[in-house]
């Protein structure tokens, strides 16, 4: 049912454009006082998150607001507050004010705040014009919003000082450098996202030619356009472009690289682009699409391989971050690996979802996107702290913090569980539902997709406990020891606490009511899919106990075999082992060689093609071109003066270059002939006039 | 009167300026300043009282006598209209910015002649105008070579390297294409009769289809010299990037751009049957264009020269909207002039602020982690370099977006494959752009602050107000692009 009540609809406009004018203001609270640029900032990020619960009641009654207005082009700009869309807003809201209220504590100080604020408002304002905008155009316009954040924000410390780097100094692959600079991070997920961009725009734009409009209703209410696409083999080429920009976004493979070394901004910006922000906005395109192209894909069946892909990329990359978390010595990388890892938990549910369980797999990805936003953004924000007090990224620089640090231990192990999904924390509901949406009716398929993301849980198990013996376990590091002696340990301030205390509350409360949370949701997709879905009628999945067991098993067998390796042996540094399991080690620590390939690929060859097209062909060909015509223009007189005076090199080299001096006697000569020759111009300018009326008179 | 008088207020203005002489500054700049927003302000309220900026099938028509070559005048409608306001606008910031460029360059010449200076800048301006506004095929060609006159004296006088040669090679290559399109044009106006553009509209009806195609292809390549399409293009990197700054931020911005305008208005309009047969050898000329400036732009080191490739690329973008020969690519093209403009005569004036401060130094590599003591100069320069990337809300993304939808719909409606191949790759291309523009703002603005230079800072207020205007409007108009519906609506088309 879609509410037309006008007197609501500001409340969605609200939600994105607050954040925004916050952003935009951030310079002139700026000018009134230190508090009032943090609080105020933090305010406008409030308020857009109460409006945004506000919203929560119409989902929940199952309405939709729905509300638009002319923009140009016979497009209209309007907003969608349909259950999908206020389900991740809110979770985009509240998760974005943590971490902005912890980043008046953890940026304190820092000589670009007012442009941190404007950024970090910017991007919450730019996500929430993603999940509300009722069109794909205007979508897009947040969508390369938020690269523009994170562009700006990964590289906040633009002036690239060593201990702002990213990866191990030391590290080469193939002689190239894995360790970045904050603006070569930047740049990277910038471009990377782009590569993905490009994709959805040209999708976009088969998609416009075809049904001259992108607002989601209007695709779903009438679908002549996918008839026409379909005849002319179209449809699904568009519908996997658009899930280029998803893939782009998500970091999902084969463009997962940038989000690793996105760590150098400040981990509050880590933990708004892989919580609530960016890496979100992928799973939400496809969890819009999905209803759209299920029902499109029981006429079209080609469409079952947009699915498809959708799953198997998921379920690989999940499996392929997982495996790289698990050997990483930073302590915000290994949570970046995890986050690539889980989200490609999300996508594998979504491939599910149009392959044999709409609702389940919607569910599952909208569940585990919410859940993932709370535990993730809270390690990070512990994370963070942790970074800061040990003055490391390395975990290699941690261990034993426990005993000087207990609140942030807890709240950091109760995370990182939920994140290995032990029961009865929110991680295990939504990763056991997803695994079991995956398994879908059985068959070989189905079976391939669960093991996936049972293998992929055994891992998550695994490198979770890794992740927090090193840290807050075991012997203390020598670093650590250095500090301890300096008494410079000790538990976080409020801000700084307050935030991940929150989220990690939000983990247990959303674990204990679990399954609850779970029917709660799927009636929000229920509401959603009725609203966008063509009457699709897609079979359901009924539980089963394989998945589960081997979830839970999974879970279970990864952290015990990690507990005495990395949790109560002491260890001092990670050295790699040798035989098969080093050179396993090793292949996982250079990332599978993918980014160092990329680089091989991508950016290696270019300062060679470029300084040969420029040398071979442009100061080669045309400037040789140039040259001629000038000669021939400025005479043959002229040309001989050139000659003798500069020899034949002198004529190949007479290409004029920026600042350099060249021949006074070439000059001279030329100032005389140009003045001649525009007078001469400007008299035959004349007699042309005079010519042409002239003609034009006998003519008549 | 209002067109007529915002194209010969400046002119009047640069004849006072020239017969005093004046060394004056005050008065020179004054004038100067004062005639461009005078006729910047006309020009808005021709705009605002025909009504063309709230429905685009009105126009404001002003037209004369000519004898013997019958009517002369001007005429603001849809397509003119983003030109001229934005030539105008472009001409009235760059005025503001030579107050103190211009007194830098001078000191370091040792001159003063800010007469000449002025007057030469009006010059040039009315030129471009009187080209765009023009209804006469002959009052179009003598306001073509008016701009040439005065651009190749500025960048003749107060460029800089090996000035006279590289103004007389821009001169030369610009002259030649534009005695091509004249030919085409005065072939058109003979075998129909008559000079006057909207009668040839009507006349040329009458021409044989091969016929119409000669003229068609003499004169888009005429054009095509001024856009320094692929091939045609090597007078421009160094007449811009020699030029002085503001006169680059108005020759590359607002100057290159009119032949794009002279291809739609032309070529497109009048000669439709003969623009067909052309679109799709366009289509991959643009597509060469792009991708080829875009890998020399890379090359550069010379931030003026590169500014420069910039905007061949740029120009390749508005090739590809034009080649699509449909509503939504011809709007894109127009928007992309706007939004070029916009957006490079910032990157230029950005350019001129660097020369500024370092003393005319212009090699990026000896520039970095200039953001912590000019932010406000790396923040105009991020917000150009958005425009030309095309990322919203700059006003880049529309044009970007609607010239690729273009080439996709006239792509996908003909059935031309190759079209579609054109399409993808172009967009690919597009990767190009956004390396060139990313590692520039790098190379520059961030990473260690390298001492050598001594202190920099953000320039004075006269500097950065126009360049701030000019960014404030490609926000504005990347956020409510009206001025499309304006064109869509003059060309009779909507969605």
């Amino acid at each position: 049912m879609i509410v037309s009540t006008t007197g609501l609809a500001w409340i969605p406009w609200a939600v994105w454009s607050l954040p925004v004018i916050g952003g935009l203001l951030a310079p002139i609270l700026a000018k009134m006082g230190d508090r009032i640029r943090d609080w105020g900032s933090v305010t406008f990020a409030l308020i857009s998150a109460l409006l945004a619960t506000s919203m929560l009641s119409w989902a929940l009654s199952g309405q939709t607001v729905h509300d638009q207005v002319g923009w140009f082009m016979g497009l209209k700009a309007g907003v969608l507050a349909d259950p999908l869309a206020v389900l991740v807003s809110n979770v985009v809201a509240w998760v974005s004010f943590f971490i902005m209220v912890y980043s008046v504590g953890y940026m304190h100080g820092d000589p670009g705040i007012v442009r941190y604020w404007f950024f970090m408002n910017f991007f919450i304002g730019n996500m929430q014009l993603i999940v509300l905008s009722d069109n794909l155009f205007q979508l897009f316009f947040g969508w390369e919003g938020v690269g523009l954040c994170s562009y700006a924000l990964i590289g906040h410390w633009y002036t690239d000082e060593e201990d702002k780097w990213v990866g191990s100094p030391d590290h080469y692959v193939w002689g190239l450098p894995q360790a970045y600079s904050p603006s070569h991070a930047g740049m990277k997920a910038f471009i990377m996202t782009r590569a993905g961009d490009v994709a959805m725009l040209a999708g976009i734009f088969l998609i416009f030619v075809y049904a001259r409009t992108l607002t989601f209703t209007d695709l779903s209410s009438n679908i002549t356009w996918a008839r026409a696409m379909h005849s002319s083999g179209l449809l699904l080429p568009a519908f996997l472009l658009l899930l280029g920009g998803a893939i782009g976004k998500s970091a999902q493979f084969p463009l997962h690289e940038w989000l690793p070394d996105a760590m150098a901004g400040p981990t509050s910006v880590s933990a708004l682009i892989h919580a609530a922000t960016m890496v979100k906005a992928g799973v939400f395109l496809i969890a819009r699409l999905a209803p759209i192209a299920a029902a499109l894909s029981l006429l079209f069946p080609e469409l079952e391989v947009f699915f498809l892909t959708v799953a198997a990329i998921g379920g690989f990359t999940a499996f392929l971050a997982a495996s790289q978390a698990l050997v990483s010595v930073e302590l915000k990388k290994v949570l970046a690996y995890s986050t690539v890892s889980q989200i490609g938990y999300m996508f594998l549910a979504l491939g599910a979802s149009g392959l044999w369980a709409l609702g389940g797999g919607i569910t599952g990805a909208m569940f585990h996107l919410l859940s993932h936003a709370m535990f993730k953004a809270g390690l990070f924000l512990v994370a963070g702290f942790i970074i800061h007090a040990v003055e490391s990224r390395f975990m290699t620089d941690m261990g034993g913090l426990r005993k000087h640090m207990p609140q942030s231990f807890l709240m950091f192990l109760i995370l990182a569980l939920s994140l290995a999904g032990l029961p009865p924390l929110s991680g295990f509901w939504s990763k056991d539902l997803i695994i079991s949406v995956s398994l879908g009716p059985g068959g070989v398929l189905g079976l391939i997709l669960m093991f996936s993301g049972v293998i992929t849980a055994l891992l998550t198990a695994a490198y979770s406990l890794r992740m927090v013996g090193l840290t807050f376990l075991g012997k203390p590091s020598r670093n650590v020891e250095h500090l301890e002696e300096e008494h410079v340990l000790r538990e976080a301030p409020l801000t700084i606490r307050v935030p991940y205390w929150a989220l990690a509350l939000g983990t247990i409360a959303v674990g204990l009511a679990g399954p609850l949370m779970e029917n709660s949701i799927a009636a929000f997709t229920e509401g959603y899919i009725h609203f966008l879905g063509v009457g699709a009628n897609i079979l359901e999945v009924s539980p089963s106990w394989l998945p589960l067991t081997s979830s839970l098993s999974a879970v279970i067998i990864g952290l015990l075999v990690a507990y005495p390796f990395y949790a109560s042996f002491s260890r001092t540094t990670l050295p790699f082992s040798r035989g098969i399991s080093g050179a396993l080690q090793r292949f996982l620590w250079n990332r599978w060689f993918v980014n160092a390939l990329y680089y091989k690929i991508f950016v290696i060859p270019w300062p060679t093609i470029i300084r040969l097209t420029d040398k071979y062909v442009e100061k080669m060909v045309f400037d040789n071109i140039n040259t001629v015509m000038y000669l021939a223009a400025t005479g043959i007189s002229r040309m001989g003066i050139s000659f003798d005076t500069r020899g034949v090199d002198g004529v190949v080299n007479a290409v004029p270059e920026g600042g350099s001096s060249s021949s006074n006697v070439v000059r001279k000569a030329n100032t005389g002939s140009a003045r001649t020759y525009i007078y001469s111009i400007v008299i035959g300018l004349l007699s042309l006039v005079v010519l042409v009326t002239a003609i034009y008179l006998w003519v008549i | 009167m209002f067109l007529l008088a915002s194209v010969f207020i400046p002119i009047i203005i640069a004849l006072v300026l020239f017969a005093t002489g004046t060394k004056d500054k005050a008065l020179a700049s004054w004038g100067g300043t004062g005639a461009a927003l005078a006729s910047f302000a006309l020009l808005l309220a021709s705009s605002i009282f025909s009504g063309i900026l709230s429905y685009g099938k009105r126009i404001s028509l002003e037209e004369y006598g000519w004898w013997p070559l019958g009517r002369a005048g001007f005429v603001l409608d849809g397509l003119t209209l983003p030109f001229a306001l934005t030539i105008s606008l472009l001409s009235l910031a760059v005025s503001v910015y030579s107050l103190r460029y211009m007194e830098h360059r001078f000191e370091e010449m040792g001159v003063n002649s800010w007469g000449l200076y002025y007057g030469l800048l009006l010059f040039y301006y009315a030129g471009m105008l009187g080209a765009v506004l023009s209804t006469n095929i002959i009052e179009f060609y003598i306001f073509f070579e008016v701009m040439l006159i005065p651009s190749y004296l500025l960048i003749a006088e107060y460029g800089y390297g090996d000035r006279q040669r590289i103004a007389l090679m821009y001169f030369i290559w610009t002259h030649v294409g534009a005695l091509v399109m004249l030919a085409g044009l005065l072939y058109v106006a003979l075998s129909s009769g008559s000079f006057h553009y909207s009668d040839l509209l009507s006349l040329v009806a009458g021409m044989s289809p091969t016929a119409q195609f000669f003229a068609a292809l003499a004169i888009t390549l005429g054009f095509l010299v001024k856009m320094a399409a692929f091939g045609l293009h090597v007078w421009l990197p160094y007449a811009h990037a020699e030029a002085p700054t503001p006169v680059s931020a108005l020759l590359s911005p607002a100057m290159i751009g009119i032949g794009g305008f002279g291809i739609i208005r032309y070529v497109e309009e009048l000669l439709p049957r003969g623009f067909s047969p052309i679109a799709f050898w366009l289509a991959l000329w643009a597509t060469i264009t792009m991708i080829y400036a875009g890998i020399v732009a890379l090359a550069q080191d010379d931030i003026k020269r590169l500014l420069a490739y910039s905007s061949i690329s740029q120009m390749g973008y508005m090739m590809m909207g034009i080649s699509s020969n449909t509503a939504m690519g011809i709007a894109g093209s127009v928007y992309l002039y706007i939004s070029h403009g916009l957006s490079k005569a910032i990157l230029f004036m950005i350019a001129g602020i660097l020369i500024m401060q370092f003393h005319g130094l212009r090699s990026i590599p000896a520039f970095g982690g200039l953001a912590k003591r000019m932010p406000l100069t790396a923040t105009l320069a991020l917000l150009g370099f958005l425009g030309i990337m095309g990322v919203p809300p700059t006003v880049g993304f529309i044009s970007e977006f609607l010239v690729f939808l273009g080439a996709y719909t006239s792509a996908l409606s003909g059935g031309i494959v190759g079209g579609l191949v054109l399409a993808g790759v172009a967009l690919i291309a597009t990767l190009l752009t956004w390396a060139y523009a990313l590692t520039t703002v790098k190379r520059l603005f961030f990473g260690r602050y390298k001492e050598v230079h001594g202190e920099a800072h953000d320039p004075g207020a006269t500097v950065l107000l126009p360049m701030f205007a000019l960014a404030f409007v490609s926000l504005l108009l990347g956020v409510y692009p009206f001025l499309i519906d304006r064109f869509l609506e003059w060309l009779g088309m909507g969605l």
